[in-house]
């Protein structure tokens, strides 16, 4: 991928090891070692009972499209001008919770819903982040 | 089950000019709303003693209720400002205030809220600019999520393919919304559209157009509450507060739960058990339509149609004047102006007071009004009753 811009996040002490992971290919999630709840974003509990210091699994950077958009327009200035168009998607994860992320590649705009995605970390200025991609679909 | 209280009712409302208000701050567009509102009812600024209001988006303000109060010359001994999102915040206004009278913190109380969000706006700027953090760009930004517009065109898009729906049933929503504005005097939007125009409408993020979004707008509503008692001393005209209920799911869209499972149904059920009638009962509905498939969306969960039947509701005409449920009499933030929805309340109190001209719902006796902030991250529900 040439000429990704993307504005980057701002970590906090909570979710640094997320961040950091992504450094290294890997996708974390928490895990409640209470209730065995799976979530994103990272917390200092459960957001479903409420146990603190939630622990860490990594995700198989697998799931599926819950919803997309082809952004056609810029809000906020010239530097996201670059990116137009481009596609956020809502992914499935396979571990249970959704997150929005980017949708990459040259098939990028024939994503559906319920497509199969992987995740592709691509680095913007040191920092790898968690977009994703069509997974190849594998012959029956 | 969400009780408000009998104790307190709406006397009056108001609205200032929409649209381009220039050399008016947000303050001074609050105040003329607050005075327009007090002129229904016949009061002055010396009967007011709450005063709660939501500060501008835009240009962000603390203590935004002093800064209202000390220029209109308050003393009041209820003051809030409150922020939950579009029209819940305007419920949320009506419910401290109610319930302020009723526990004798204040007898009259005005709500308001109103910016010049238009005027305010950097040149080149698009759309709705937030300069407040709203909490979840750590997990948004780096995606490209900006804005008020995408986050909805994720919702359109799933929307659309679980019930088989077209840009079509976005078009019905919007041609309806511009159909009520062309009776409103008040409204920025003064010429008809046709499918053909939304259709051929800039692509914003797909699967929404510009006809889909809402009208950025300078402008202000207020709404006027009072104790039973100081009502039937004034003789006002009453609307009564039946029922108001709200439900908070997430705040991101990055984590929002399925379409199903957004607040609004609840909040909906809730409303509609409090106050004791159904959707059958409803004569009017004023509901948040920040884009098309907001209204879409909660035509659904509260249960006008069967799921996924709200495109049908717009094309057959059941929801426009003249239909069963005409929803957003007024134009809407789609037509006449996104002013927050404070409009929205002021419209369904006007349709119940029987003040609403060309566009009057004859008898109308039960008016809703739905609301949603964020992206359907809180809902809100509000019935209304002509006293």
């Amino acid at each position: 991928m040439e000429n990704i811009f993307a504005v980057l996040p701002t970590p906090t002490a909570e979710s640094g090891p997320f961040w950091e992971a992504c450094n290294r290919g890997d996708l974390l999630l928490q895990k409640c070692d209470g209730c065995g709840h799976v979530f994103y974003y990272p917390r200092q509990m459960c957001p479903q009972c409420g146990k603190r210091e939630p622990g860490w699994i990594t995700s198989t950077g697998r799931g599926t499209v819950y919803s997309y958009s082809h952004i056609a327009v810029s809000f906020y200035g010239a530097q996201w001008e670059s990116q137009i168009p481009y596609t956020v998607i809502l992914v499935d994860l396979d571990e249970g919770p959704r997150m929005l992320s980017r949708l990459i590649g040259d098939d990028r705009d024939r994503a559906k819903i319920g497509d199969r995605l992987e995740v592709i970390f691509v680095e913007v200025e040191k920092q790898k982040l968690p977009f994703f991609r069509i997974a190849a679909v594998k012959p029956a | 089950m969400p009780k408000v209280t009998d104790e307190a009712v709406i006397i009056g409302m108001g609205e200032t000019r929409v649209g381009k208000l220039p050399g008016m701050n947000s303050m001074q567009i609050q105040a003329q709303a607050v005075l327009n509102a007090l002129d229904s009812c016949g009061l002055s600024i010396k009967d007011v003693d709450g005063l709660v209001n939501l500060d501008p988006y835009t240009i962000p303000n603390s203590m935004f209720s002093t800064t209202v109060g000390e220029y209109l010359g308050l003393k009041p001994s209820f003051i809030s400002t409150v922020d939950v999102g579009g029209t819940v915040t305007g419920m949320t206004m009506l419910q401290q205030a109610a319930w302020a009278i009723t526990s004798g913190y204040c007898r009259t109380a005005v709500c308001v809220y109103g910016e010049n969000a238009l005027t305010a706006r950097p040149p080149g700027a698009h759309g709705f600019l937030l300069k407040n953090q709203m909490g979840g760009e750590e997990w948004e930004e780096p995606y490209g999520l900006q804005g008020m517009v995408a986050p909805y065109a994720l919702v359109a898009q799933r929307y659309l393919h679980d019930y088989g729906g077209t840009e079509a049933d976005l078009g019905a929503v919007a041609i309806s919304h511009r159909r009520h504005a062309l009776l409103n005097d008040n409204a920025m939007m003064k010429k008809p559209m046709t499918l053909d125009d939304h259709r051929a409408s800039k692509m914003i993020c797909s699967p929404l157009r510009l006809l889909d979004c809402s009208l950025v707008a300078d402008g202000g509503g207020a709404v006027v509450l009072t104790s039973v008692a100081n009502a039937r001393r004034l003789g006002a005209k009453m609307t009564r507060l039946r029922s108001i209920a709200m439900r908070m799911t997430h705040n991101s869209v990055a984590v929002m739960p399925d379409i199903e499972d957004f607040g609004m149904a609840a909040a909906g059920r809730e409303a509609f058990e409090a106050a004791g009638i159904g959707p059958e009962d409803i004569d009017v509905a004023e509901l948040h339509d920040a884009f098309t498939i907001s209204v879409l969306v909660t035509l659904d969960a509260l249960g006008f149609c069967r799921p996924g039947g709200a495109g049908e509701l717009f094309r057959s005409g059941a929801v426009s004047l003249g239909g069963k449920w005409p929803v957003n009499t007024h134009g809407g933030l789609l037509s006449q102006a996104h002013i927050g929805g404070m409009l929205h309340i002021v419209e369904a109190v006007r349709q119940l007071r029987g003040e609403a001209g060309a566009r009057q719902v004859e008898n109308a006796r039960y008016a809703l009004v739905s609301g949603n902030g964020g992206v359907f991250s809180v809902c809100g529900v509000m019935i209304l009753e002509r006293a």
